[in-house]
This record gives structure tokens, C-alpha cells and sequence, in this order.
């Protein structure tokens, strides 16, 4: 092999490998984004156990930090032209490719189960909403909050707390629907609360939370996943140089 | 008992003495206008039957109006008209047109099925009507499967308004324990009401028809939502076969090139470079002419530089 073509071949190796390093950067920067939760959902997941797109992004957080020191020491190796840092190089390589890989694959594959359709997250709020275990009252917090900012009420629409049996229909048997559900001057007084209770459509909102948490936890999913996946395929294009 | 019959006779008089006077009038130049229209011959013979379809109409508006015999929906839109276990009806203006006072309107809530019950209780004229059926111990299997409530009073739902906007909850009191409490129906069960006019002794003066049938929705459990897997999203499958093959594939490189790097530092051991120090070099294997193993040719010009041709085999079959 000619001088040139291992100089070109090095050049270019170097060039990927400080791409990698800066993508491997910005996948540890999201996957912290997402391991925050500024959304603060995390009870939707996290009181059934399952949970997983947040344990994605931890295993995120530490593999993109790691492709951003091992990519450095790529780059460190490539000068040095050694055979075996190479060699070693590679091996580190692969073993963070596999942890990565099973982290996007993992928020992938759980963002399926709780957000496919919107059966679990009803379910869950039906049975854990009023409860007065600290389940109850993290998916309470949450729900309220959701409903009262998004504007929304039940996982599809009012009608949910009206045709199945629920924790909140057990311990209020008068009220057909959570408060939150009415609408709010902004005093945070009740806009008009005799019609909220039997359903007059202009004094509570009408329309489902579930469309909403189903695109955050898609974007904390699809964040993790979707940049992970490029991350690797960047890994991948690197190693076969 | 129905009070429609001697008031649309009323109507009709009422009508017909109504219709000259909208006609006539004192300003003479509408009277000259009007005249010219009056004196027209056609318009002589069309005023019998103006009259005519006129009280029709007012007829027609007189029974729309408001003038109920039974306990109705109401007609609004209201999300909870019809739950598993309350409805929601119009309030009973106009349903009982005497004047009473001191009158109240009652409601008795029911099964369906229990209407029979109800009609023969009353009939046997009992003397404490609103103590038959206590609501706690209305619905269960032996009882009565009825209830009486209290809407209001007869002077409160007088005949000229009809506010559309008003109504009554049927079990707004949720799981009460008073006898004539405003109790939650039985969940999923077809119910019928009916309004009763009691007055202040507590005697049955009057009652309505009883309504049409209103089923109410059965209340689903918990565990019929299925929460399964619903389906994998395409992402998903792609991201996950993608990685996989891709892991794969790395895994297979890795190999190859650890067998390459292994094998190759083998087969070095094997060639010897050219050295300053003259051993005789044996061949130890049985080779044929045209094979070279101790003999690299890529050193070959290299040879005449480093050595004499006498102390070293050119090729290994012309053995010494």
C-alpha cells in the first residue's frame, strides 16, 4: 500500500472518529434531556413498572459518554499507528455498540407497550386516580396537572370515567368526572360547576389526554432510539474503515 | 287524566275571536289599504280556511309547547344525560294543570318492571303513600324496586314558562339514607318514572303517565380493558432487525480480523529474514521442483547483496 493511501486512510479514520465523539457528546446531552423528564410523566410509567425508555436513557448517558472518550482514544491510537491500540480500540468499540444497541431497542420496544394504544394508560388512570396509596397520588398529581394545562379531560374523551368502574367513581359516587376536568377562569375558579357535573359540553374540555402523552413519550423514545440507531450506524460505517 | 280535551275548545274560541281584530283597524289609511285587499273577492274566499289552518297551527304550537304527561328526557346535550346509574329529566312544568295549593311534585323512580306493583299499591289506596318504598331497602331482591322523591312544589313549575335550560338529576344525592332521598338507580337496569301530585296531608291527588323505558348503560369493570401489546410499531422492528444485522455483521468483522491478524503472525514465524550468520539451512520436507518454502522471492536481488552464492542454496529442490 502506497504512503499516500495510509495517510488518506488515517486522515479519514481521525475525521469519523472526532464526528463520533461529538455525536456520542450530543447523545449524552439528550439522553440526560430525557433521564430529567421536563414533562414530568414519569409516574405514567413508573407506577406500573414499566419504565424502561428512562432506564434507556441512563444506559444512554453512560454509552454516550463512552463513545465520546473511546473515540478520542481512537483518534489518539490512529496517530500512533499501533497495531494493538487499534486493536483494543475496536474491541471497546464494540462492546459500547452492544450496550447502545440494547438501549434503543429497549425504549423502542416499551414505548409499543404503554403508548400503542391508549388501553394501558386508561386503565391505569381509572384505577390509580382518587386511590390514596402513593401510587394513587403520583398518578393524581399527574393527571390533574396534564388535564388542567393540555386542556383535556380522560384518556379518550369524558366518556372513559363514565362507562367503566373506577376508584374515583367508588369514593365520589355523585361526580361523573374529576374537577380538573372543568373549565377554569383565571381566577382558578370553577367556570361554572353545576354544569360541569352533568356535562354541559362549553363549561368542561371534551377532548382526550391520551394524543398528548403519546407524543412525549415518543419524542423521549424516538430521542433515545432514533439517535442512538445513528450514532451506530456512524460506529458501524467507522469500524469498517 | 287528560285536561287536553275542553281546553282545545277553549283554543277554538279563542282563536276565532282573536282573527277579525287582527284585521281591522282604526287608521284610515291602513284601512284603505287593507279594504282593497279585504274586498277582493278572492280574498273573501281564502279567510275560512286562513282561519282554519291559523288554529291548526296554534294547536299545534299549544301541544309542542310544553304541555307534558310524562316524565321526559331532557333536550339538552349534557354528557351525562343517561349514566349507569342517574338521568337527568326536564323539570315538570306544566304536567298538572289544577291549582292546588300546597301541592308538591313528587317523582317515583323505578324499575320497569315494577310499574304493575306500583299501580296496584296506589289503587288499594294505601293511606301513607310516601313511606311505601323507603329508598335504602328500594332495590333489593324482595322490595318493591320503586322510590319516591320529592321534586318541588306545584307552584313552582307554573304553565307559562318553559325554561328549556332547567332540569332534575335523578340520584344526585349518590348512596343516601333518608327514606325519600334522591338515591342512585340500580346500575344497568331499565327504568321507568312517573310524577305524582300530592298535596299537603300527603294524599294522591293526581298523577302523570308513566314514561317511556330508559335503559341505562351497564357499567364495565376494570379488567375488561385488555392492556396488552397492542402492536409494534414500525420504528421499532425497524430500529431493532437493523442494530441486530448490524451487530452481527460487526461481530463477523471483528472475527475475520482477529483470524487474519493471528493467522498471518504464524506463518511469519516460519519465514526466516535474511541474517548476516551463515547456518545451513535442511529441508525437512519432501518438496517438489517448482516450490521454494525457504526462499523468499520478494528478497531475492536482495541475496546477491548479503551473501555468496556458495554458502547458500539458490532453491531448495538442487539439494547440496
Amino acid at each position: 500500500m502506497g504512503a499516500g493511501a495510509v495517510t488518506c486512510l488515517m486522515f479519514v479514520v481521525v475525521a469519523l472518529n472526532a464526528i463520533a465523539a461529538a455525536a456520542g457528546l450530543a447523545l449524552f446531552a439528550v439522553a440526560i434531556w430525557v433521564a430529567v423528564d421536563g414533562y414530568k410523566l414519569y409516574p405514567i410509567s413508573g407506577v406500573s413498572g414499566k419504565d424502561d425508555i428512562f432506564a434507556a436513557a441512563w444506559i444512554a448517558i453512560f454509552t454516550g459518554f463512552a463513545f465520546f472518550l473511546t473515540c478520542i482514544f481512537g483518534i489518539f491510537a490512529a496517530l500512533k499507528r499501533s497495531r494493538a491500540l487499534m486493536l483494543v480500540y475496536l474491541i471497546i468499540m464494540f462492546i459500547i455498540f452492544l450496550f447502545e444497541c440494547a438501549s434503543a431497542i429497549t425504549a423502542a420496544t416499551n414505548r409499543d407497550y404503554l403508548v400503542g394504544n391508549s388501553n394501558f394508560v386508561k386503565k391505569q388512570m381509572l384505577q390509580y386516580y382518587g386511590q390514596d396509596s402513593t401510587q394513587g397520588k403520583q398518578i393524581t398529581q399527574t393527571w390533574n396537572r396534564v388535564m388542567e394545562q393540555v386542556e383535556c379531560c380522560g384518556a379518550d374523551s369524558p366518556e372513559d370515567w363514565m362507562l367503566y368502574n373506577s376508584t374515583l367513581k367508588q369514593i365520589y359516587p355523585t361526580y361523573n368526572w374529576p374537577l380538573s376536568c372543568c373549565k377554569r377562569l383565571s381566577t382558578f375558579e370553577l367556570q361554572n360547576p353545576a354544569g360541569c357535573k352533568v356535562g354541559l359540553t362549553s363549561t368542561l374540555f371534551t377532548k382526550g389526554c391520551f394524543n398528548y402523552i403519546e407524543s412525549v413519550l415518543s419524542r423521549y423514545t424516538w430521542a433515545v432510539s432514533w439517535y442512538g440507531f445513528s450514532v451506530l450506524m456512524l460506529v458501524v460505517s467507522l469500524d469498517v474503515f | 287524566m287528560k285536561t287536553s280535551l275542553p281546553s282545545l275548545q277553549l283554543l277554538f274560541i279563542r282563536v276565532d275571536s282573536y282573527l277579525p281584530d287582527i284585521f281591522l283597524s282604526t287608521d284610515t289609511s291602513q284601512v284603505d289599504f287593507y279594504s282593497r285587499i279585504y274586498l277582493h273577492p278572492f280574498y273573501k274566499m281564502k279567510t275560512n280556511t286562513v282561519i282554519r289552518w291559523m288554529s291548526l297551527l296554534s294547536i299545534w304550537m299549544w301541544t309542542g309547547e310544553g304541555q307534558i304527561f310524562q316524565p321526559e328526557l331532557t333536550s339538552n346535550a349534557f354528557l351525562a344525560k343517561v349514566t349507569s346509574n342517574t338521568v337527568i329529566l326536564k323539570q315538570p312544568y306544566c304536567v298538572f294543570n289544577q291549582t292546588c295549593p300546597g301541592c308538591e311534585i313528587w317523582l317515583v323512580a323505578g324499575l320497569c318492571s315494577a310499574k304493575g306493583t306500583f299501580d296496584a299499591l296506589v289503587n288499594s289506596s294505601t293511606p301513607n303513600i310516601l313511606s311505601l318504598s323507603p329508598y335504602p331497602t328500594a332495590f333489593n331482591p324482595s322490595s318493591n324496586n320503586f322510590f319516591l322523591t320529592r321534586v318541588g312544589l306545584l307552584s313552582d313549575f307554573p304553565c307559562n314558562q318553559n325554561p328549556n335550560d332547567q332540569y332534575f338529576v335523578v340520584g344526585a344525592d349518590g348512596i343516601c339514607s333518608g327514606v325519600n332521598c334522591n338515591g342512585v338507580l340500580p346500575d344497568g337496569s331499565t327504568v321507568c318514572f312517573k310524577y305524582l301530585l300530592i298535596d299537603a296531608n300527603g294524599t294522591l291527588v293526581n298523577s302523570s303517565d308513566w314514561s317511556g323505558n330508559i335503559t341505562l348503560p351497564k357499567l364495565l369493570a376494570l379488567n375488561t380493558i385488555s392492556d396488552g401489546l397492542s402492536a409494534r410499531s414500525g420504528a421499532m422492528v425497524v430500529i431493532t432487525t437493523i442494530l441486530c444485522v448490524a451487530a452481527a455483521l460487526l461481530l463477523l468483522l471483528f472475527l475475520i480480523m482477529l483470524c487474519v491478524t493471528c493467522c498471518t503472525k504464524k506463518d511469519g514465524k516460519k519465514i526466516s529474514v535474511m541474517n548476516s550468520i551463515r547456518i545451513p539451512r535442511y529441508d525437512t520436507h519432501n518438496l517438489k521442483e517448482r516450490v521454494h518454502p525457504y526462499d523468499n522471492p520478494a528478497y531475492q536481488p536482495d541475496l546477491k547483496n548479503y551473501s555468496t552464492s556458495s554458502t547458500l542454496p539458490r532453491d531448495g529442490a538442487r539439494k547440496l
